[in-house]
């Protein structure tokens, strides 16, 4: 029970880091990326080619990918969105463009990495478990939760100690009034996005160690598990991701214990229930009332 | 004389009739004449969590296809002569729903002569029920869910592997001969996995063992670091984790990063995925596991009686695909050999005709020896127990079990 608690939280972070980067893009934009995942999945591609290639240790492809994939996400979001935001149905017509591109990038990596799984077998985080409470833990999941910890924690300095944070939240508030008190929205939401994604890749370098390899079509099921965590914290609200993601987390470890067959059904469970119980999420003051 | 004419427009009226009868029995004859060609309808996961393995067994597939037309086609009994062999294939993209719709377009649009299935129990299962509803023969390469023989069923050839349900037969009996007593079982819910699972403990229990751990988990499984603590907790004798090559490496990962060892620890895929399991999980994870070696692990070059051996198919798939082979292209080309000698020996090309021979088909490929049962489940083909031991710089796998095709003894 101990173990499986603690396992819970270790990798409810890792999910919470997946999530951030969706919940952010959806608090500014009010679109949900639908290929979301897929970056999830370039980020993990990048780190098992670099290690394989070069022997970059796989803390540095994170680095290195999300820098990239942030300056990916400034270009992509003015190639799309302005266009998205200028239709009469944006959020329907971001759906279905968000899904376009998950697709697409899932047969790019197809062609790119092939069909089969990939991943880094050498212990590159340790070959020791780490103990926690005296329970032997795998030495990669305690720094995929530290980082995770650490992206949380820049996440909210970013939100709650910078001016462009504090836009950014002007945004996610209310796009029109931000737009009329002279905050640049395009720009802020830009930004936003590209962390969103940057974030992702970040996740994605962890993910070889995580997620027990790498495919293609890894994106689609990720993204509908982010989903399920940023709704159970509350759409719109980063902070309450951290939350969903523990009892994401915690949930899905106990499940393994006591009722591995249900495993899989957890994200829906978990969806249903707070659509049920308190649809605006945990955290739910900021939900979209749209 | 008026009745007379009537009588004699009555005769040419038959006549005409008969003329007509005639006519229909020419045009049956010429439907019966030789077609241009043979299709084989089939489907392949060109993405997805089977592309994996579906798309070497299509290689194999397509590789057996270019032998024979090569040398001028398939040779059919029916019409006394080699007529050349054609695909039709569409991709799933390890979809059962999209795979569902495909097969129905096989079936009733492209009208084809053979069926083959795609890769695995779950991309098979889509298409038993389709078959049979339309009557036509499923060839199988590989879909060894035991749910799908069943009396009533007459629509299936499973061609390239025993049912998952015989699968355990001699790793069970070995696990029982090394007197272990605390068995765990972790499986893949599917059924593949699922009958493998039931076969092993119903014949442990028989033998007196208990598993003290028997957990499904969903296919989709890829984090078992809980799950190898909770079986870690039963101190057990014996691990076997029963899944699909996804599962396997996620468990053997998680295996390694968790601390853990097992003295005695099996996994399906590495004796039909050797090199991708390796590239996952590092050979040092590897060593001393135990598997069911297949070929080109279990190498048959002696008692071949149909196709190529095991080194000649070696050989001529490298050098036509410029990779080497593994199980699951032997398993499509095996395929092609089924067709093949059905098609060699069907006295028609009526789906129940072919069912017919493919039933009393009796040889020895490189995959083994090929032997359906009345409800088209393959039992030729036993899987033995075998070893992954460090040889030199690298691995090599051992056959341990049973005696009388042992290669060599366990470490352990």
């Amino acid at each position: 029970m101990l173990y499986a608690l603690i396992a819970g939280v270790l990798f409810g972070l890792y999910y919470a880091l997946i999530g951030l980067g969706l919940n952010l893009t959806f608090g500014v934009l009010r679109m949900v990326n639908l290929a979301h995942g897929d970056f999830v999945m370039i980020g993990g591609f990048a780190a098992v080619t670099a290690f394989s290639a070069w022997h970059l240790h796989p803390l540095w492809s994170l680095v290195l990918v999300a820098v990239l994939i942030f300056a990916v996400g400034i270009a992509l979001y003015y190639v799309l969105v302005p266009r998205i935001a200028a239709t009469k149905d944006p959020e329907m017509i971001s759906l279905v463009l968000f899904f376009g591109l998950s697709q697409v990038i899932e047969a790019l990596a197809v062609m790119r990495f092939g069909n089969n799984t990939q991943s880094i077998y050498e212990p590159v985080f340790g070959k020791a478990p780490v103990s926690i409470l005296g329970q032997p833990f795998p030495a990669v999941w305690v720094v995929s939760g530290l980082v995770s910890l650490l992206a949380l924690l820049l996440v909210y300095l970013y939100l709650y100690r910078t001016r462009i944070g504090y836009s950014t939240r002007a945004v996610m508030a209310s796009r029109e009034e931000a737009e009329v008190s002279g905050i640049s929205v395009h720009k802020v939401s830009a930004i936003a996005f590209a962390i969103g994604l940057g974030l992702a890749a970040a996740a994605g370098a962890l993910a070889p160690f995580m997620l027990g390899g790498i495919t293609p079509d890894l994106g689609v099921g990720l993204t509908i598990t982010a989903f399920a965590v940023i709704v159970l914290g509350s759409l719109g609200n980063p902070v309450g991701t951290v939350a969903g993601g523990l009892i994401y987390g915690i949930a899905l470890m106990l499940m393994q214990t006591y009722l591995p067959s249900w495993s899989a059904l957890l994200p829906y469970l978990l969806l249903l229930l707070v659509l049920l119980v308190k649809p605006s999420g945990l955290f739910g003051r900021q939900v979209r009332s749209a | 004389m008026k009745q007379l004419r009537r009588y004699l427009f009555g005769l040419a009226g038959v006549a005409a009739l008969l003329i007509a009868g005639c006519g229909s029995t020419t045009s049956t004859t010429t439907s019966s004449t030789a077609p241009k060609d043979i299709t084989i309808g089939t489907l392949y996961a060109g993405s997805g969590s089977y592309a994996t393995s579906s798309l070497p067994e299509l290689a194999g597939l397509k590789f057996w296809m270019s032998q024979v037309n090569k040398d001028g086609g398939v040779f059919v009994k029916a019409y006394n002569k080699k007529i050349p062999v054609k695909l039709v294939d569409y991709n799933d993209q390890s979809d059962p729903n999209t795979a569902q719709t495909l097969y129905t377009q096989l079936i009733t649009q492209d009208k084809v002569n053979i069926l083959v299935s795609d890769f695995g129990s779950v991309l098979t299962s889509v298409a038993v029920p389709i078959a049979q509803e339309h009557k036509m023969v499923l060839f199988d390469p590989t879909g060894t869910g035991a749910s799908f023989f069943t009396p009533t069923n007459p629509y299936i050839v499973l061609t390239g592997l025993p049912t998952s349900a015989v699968w355990p037969d001699n790793l069970a009996k070995y696990l029982l001969a090394q007197n272990f007593k605390k068995v765990a079982i972790v499986y893949a819910e599917n059924d593949f996995d699922q009958s493998q699972d039931e076969t092993l403990t119903t014949q442990l229990k028989a033998g007196g063992v208990t598993p003290v751990y028997n957990q499904g988990v969903p296919t989709t499984t890829s984090n078992y670091d809980v799950i190898i603590h909770n079986i870690a907790a039963t101190n057990p004798d014996a691990v076997l984790e029963l899944g699909y090559p996804n599962n396997d490496i996620a468990f053997l990962q998680n295996l390694a990063a968790s601390g853990q060892h097992f003295g005695f620890l099996f996994t399906i895929f590495p004796g039909q995925l050797f090199s991708l399991l390796e590239q996952n999980v590092g050979a040092k994870t590897l060593t001393d596991t135990y598997t069911y070696p297949t070929p080109p692990l279990l190498a048959y070059n002696s008692g071949v009686n149909y196709g190529m051996t095991i080194s000649q198919f070696t050989q001529a798939f490298q050098s036509a695909n410029g990779s080497a082979p593994n199980f699951l292209d032997i398993a499509g080309y095996n395929t092609g050999l089924a067709i093949q000698k059905t098609l060699e020996t069907a006295k028609s090309l009526s789906q129940l005709d072919l069912r017919a021979a493919a039933g009393k088909i009796h040889m020895f490929t490189l995959d083994g020896d090929f032997t359906i049962n009345k409800e088209g489940a393959q039992m030729g083909e036993t899987l033995p127990v075998g070893q992954i031991q460090a040889s030199g710089s690298g691995l090599k796998t051992v056959i341990v079990f049973p005696s009388s095709v042992a290669t060599g003894t366990a470490v352990h």
